[in-house]
């Protein structure tokens, strides 16, 4: 068949055309692999403007709620606006981190953080763990090892830490305080110390001008001692329903701060919690980082669609040669001379695909596809994504190739694709970094839609599922995309070559 | 004999524009199987765009042009493969070598094996490339073997027609023999060819029949004979000057000889060449000649003639 008479012609030229062959493959993968050795750890991530807070959490008591007063600190970190909570797993990886400069500090709950925190109290026999300043930290078992280059970052996250506790161990004191209020003993302490002022006109039963409470009470319950524990019992409700209607504000028994407060949970809180992932990779190549998750991608698609200048050059050139008019003017149906031309761009196209991700694979430790996938996810992910994209290139190769007259046109039309769409598209500054609305442009453009479906199928550390839904909408909408453009070029070449002028 | 007299191209009243400009003014011509025709312009005359037209590429706003019989119109594919044609600019991919070249082409006419091979390899010896060059990378190649490379791309899928614009351009004269010498071999086998040319010289030596094309217009169509009898041959001489006497008696004898500025020198034009009636009557009346000079007709007069310009400015 013709097309593939002209598609293997195509080929061999540009196999023979070495520095081009070498652009093709070479210069994606050494684009990776600088730009993954230059970048630095944070690239690639949301940047939600989160503070990071890591935390070590050794705790082995229980406090409220039979759960560790540690797993409280962490959950009331987590629910506050602007801050992510970090767990890392073990110690000796907490001081590397603060050694080697990754975290400017980490909190540290000891094992006997809840039984510290249990054991805090206003009462004297209790810890209290109050200073001008905050909490002692040291009383309540917790520590923070601190990077001492970055001061006012471990300043900020010490500050958030003594805040944490603060909101975990008042409420638990000022509650634990308001029941002793109802505590029989309390009932005896406050009968001693409270006199009531006797008025005169009962003095004549009463020759003081003072009585104790405790006393009073005995009188009134005529000795039966059933009938004291009573009365005592009803003045510790008293004052404790008196207290209540007095702070009805708050929920003195509350224990919480968020009960304590009477404050509705803020749903709209996102709450961040992760735990640590190294995201560094190892070796020199940096194996495994997780910006290699982004960069691959990326440079993939950008360098997909970049062929539209390569194939879109060998068409202008092949116009130049006069060849083209030779095609046209062969007996070669249009159809069979636009498939010579398109599927060589195709293959190159998958070609260029499959290296990369292997690459990527073999030498940066890439992640690709989760252990889960059956294998119609396998085939779905690497082989109809990468021929849609392919397609979508080809097309779009085709189109601008035939359009340019000469290479400076050429030049010019394909920046719009290449360059522009790339950036529009998502390739060279992650979605992540741009503005929020960066997504809903970037779907105008191809690339946006094929970057989607490859990220999706090189998961991101913190995502196990992958949505293949919207790998096949991805994949759809480039095959339409290229079938436009396909037919746009059908009816323009049939144009030149039939209705010429 | 009626083969070689039976019409192949018929033209009939083809006009085209270029946006407003007539780059074709209804011209009609026949061209006949198995000759060489020759169709003769300056530049810009349009012979480019009337082959382009010939060959299907382009559409022409009135007039038809039948091949065989059949219209030639840019959607009948199948004529195209009984029409080649060697376009004026460099046609072929640098980057493979001229045996790839033909066999990238005659793939693309639907030849394959060794029917394909020994077409190949007889276009090779035809062009003169079928030594090592056959295997060099085109854009190595000479002008001259880049023409030639050219010419035997439009052979392979063997047409019946064979057109060739300006083929010989920029070519040094031994690739230009080349290039005479495959026409004429291909031409003996029963192609048909049309040759392009604004060298009058080119069409003199290899036509049968030419068209003289000019501003779009065929402004003469006819065998060379017959064109070249359009104009005189005019013989210029001298005699010496105590002959002075016989001046009178030579413009007697012949009544159109002018006489030059110069004392003693005479012209004289006529459609059949007046040489020998000139010398015979010079050795009889024993008239001494300094210098005889002929000026025999050729295309470029017969151009001059009928246009009142050169053909080459
Ligand atoms: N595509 C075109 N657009 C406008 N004018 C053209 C085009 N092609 C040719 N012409 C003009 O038509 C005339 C005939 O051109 P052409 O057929 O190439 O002449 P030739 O081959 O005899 O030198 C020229 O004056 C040329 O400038
Ligand atoms: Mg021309």
């Amino acid at each position: 068949m013709q097309s593939f008479i002209i598609a293997k012609k195509e080929l061999k030229l540009l196999i023979r055309d070495k520095l081009t062959a070498t652009v093709l493959f070479v210069l994606p993968f050494a684009m990776i692999l600088i730009l993954g050795l230059l970048l630095g750890e944070g690239f690639g991530q949301k940047n939600d403007d989160l503070m990071r807070i890591s935390v070590l959490n050794l705790d082995k008591g229980l406090g409220l709620n039979n759960k560790p007063w540690a797993e409280h600190a962490i959950d009331d970190m987590v629910s506050t606006p602007n801050i992510k909570v970090e767990i890392i797993q073990t110690k000796e990886l907490a001081n590397e981190l603060v050694k080697t400069g990754k975290r400017a500090a980490v909190i540290i709950f000891n094992q006997d953080f809840s039984d510290r925190v249990n054991e805090c109290s206003f009462l004297s026999t209790g810890v209290n763990p109050f200073h001008r300043d905050g909490i002692y930290l040291e009383k309540l078992q917790v520590s923070i090892v601190k990077d001492n280059k970055q001061p006012a970052t471990s300043a900020i996250i010490e500050s958030v830490c003594q805040i944490a506790l603060l909101r975990i161990v008042m409420p638990w004191m000022i509650g634990k305080a308001f029941e002793k209020l109802g505590d029989p003993e309390f009932i005896e302490l406050l009968g001693k110390e409270v006199s009531l002022p006797i008025p005169p006109s009962l003095r004549l039963l009463m020759p003081k001008e003072k009585i104790p409470l405790g006393e009073l009470l005995e009188l009134a319950s005529g000795k039966d001692v059933v009938l004291a524990k009573n009365y005592r019992e009803k003045v510790g409700q008293g004052i404790q329903t008196a207290l209540t209607g007095q702070f009805k504000n708050y929920n003195l028994t509350g224990k919480s701060w968020a009960s304590l407060t009477r404050s509705i949970n803020n749903t709209e809180t996102v709450k961040t919690l992760t735990t640590f992932q190294n995201d560094d990779g190892t070796g020199i190549l940096k194996r495994g980082a997780i910006r290699y998750q982004i960069l691959v991608p990326s440079f993939t698609v950008m360098f997909a669609f970049s062929l539209i200048l390569i194939s879109g050059w060998i068409f202008v050139a092949e116009k130049r040669q006069g060849t083209f008019n030779r095609l046209l003017s062969s007996p070669v149906s249009t159809p069979s001379i636009l498939l010579g031309k398109f599927l060589p761009t195709v293959i190159i196209s998958l070609f260029q695909i499959f290296f990369l991700l292997a690459l990527g694979k073999v030498l940066l430790g890439l992640k690709i596809g989760l252990p889960t996938w059956s294998l119609t996810d396998w085939a779905i992910a690497l082989i109809i994504l990468p021929i849609a994209t392919s397609f979508c290139v080809a097309s779009f190769s085709l189109l601008i190739g035939l359009l340019s007259k000469n290479e400076t046109q050429l030049a010019l039309f394909s920046s719009v694709p290449v360059c522009l769409f790339a950036l529009i598209g998502g390739c060279i500054f992650p979605w992540e970094m741009m503005p929020d609305n960066a997504k809903t442009l970037a779907f105008l453009t191809p690339q946006g839609w094929a970057l989607d479906a490859f990220r999706e199928i090189m998961p991101s550390s913190f995502d196990n599922t992958t949505d293949f839904n919207l790998i096949w909408k991805s994949a759809l909408v480039l095959t339409i995309m290229g079938f436009i453009l396909m037919c746009v070029t059908w009816i323009t070449l049939g144009g030149i070559r039939f209705r010429s002028s | 004999m009626t083969q070689a007299h039976s019409v192949i191209l018929k033209i009939d009243g083809l006009t085209k524009l270029h946006g407003q400009f007539k780059a074709l003014n209804s011209i009609s011509f026949n061209i006949n199987r198995g000759e060489i025709f020759g169709l003769l312009g300056p530049n810009g005359a349009g012979k480019s765009t009337l082959l382009s037209i010939l060959a299907g590429s382009s559409k022409p706003h009135t007039g038809t042009a039948c091949f065989d019989g059949m219209q030639i119109q840019p959607n009948n594919l199948k004529l195209r493969a009984r029409i080649g044609l060697v376009p004026q600019d460099f046609a072929f991919y640098e980057d493979l070598t001229a045996k790839e070249n033909l066999v990238f082409f005659g793939n693309l006419y639907g030849l394959q094996g060794t029917l394909l091979t020994k077409k190949v390899n007889e276009i090779l010896e035809i062009i003169g490339l079928d030594d090592g060059k056959a295997n060099q990378y085109s854009k190595y190649f000479s002008g001259g073997m880049k023409r030639r490379l050219n010419l035997g791309i439009a052979l392979v899928h063997s047409p019946e027609v064979l057109m060739l614009d300006e083929p010989t351009v920029g070519v040094d004269p031994q690739s230009r023999n080349r290039i005479f010498e495959a026409i004429k071999t291909i031409n003996a086998t029963g192609t048909t060819i049309i040759y392009t040319t604004h060298y009058m010289e080119e069409a003199e030596s290899l036509c049968n029949r030419i068209a003289i094309l000019d501003h779009g217009e065929i402004i003469a169509c006819d065998t060379l004979q017959n064109l070249l009898s359009l104009t005189k041959t005019t013989i210029n001489f001298s005699i010496i000057e105590n002959d002075q006497t016989k001046a009178g008696l030579l413009q007697q004898k012949l009544p159109t000889l002018k006489q030059a500025t110069l004392q003693g020198s005479y012209s004289l034009a006529s459609h059949n060449n007046p040489t020998p009636e000139i010398i015979n009557l010079l050795v009889n009346e024993k008239i001494q000649i300094i210098s005889m000079q002929l000026d025999s007709p050729n295309l470029e007069k017969v151009f001059l003639s009928l246009t009142g310009r050169h053909l080459r400015d």
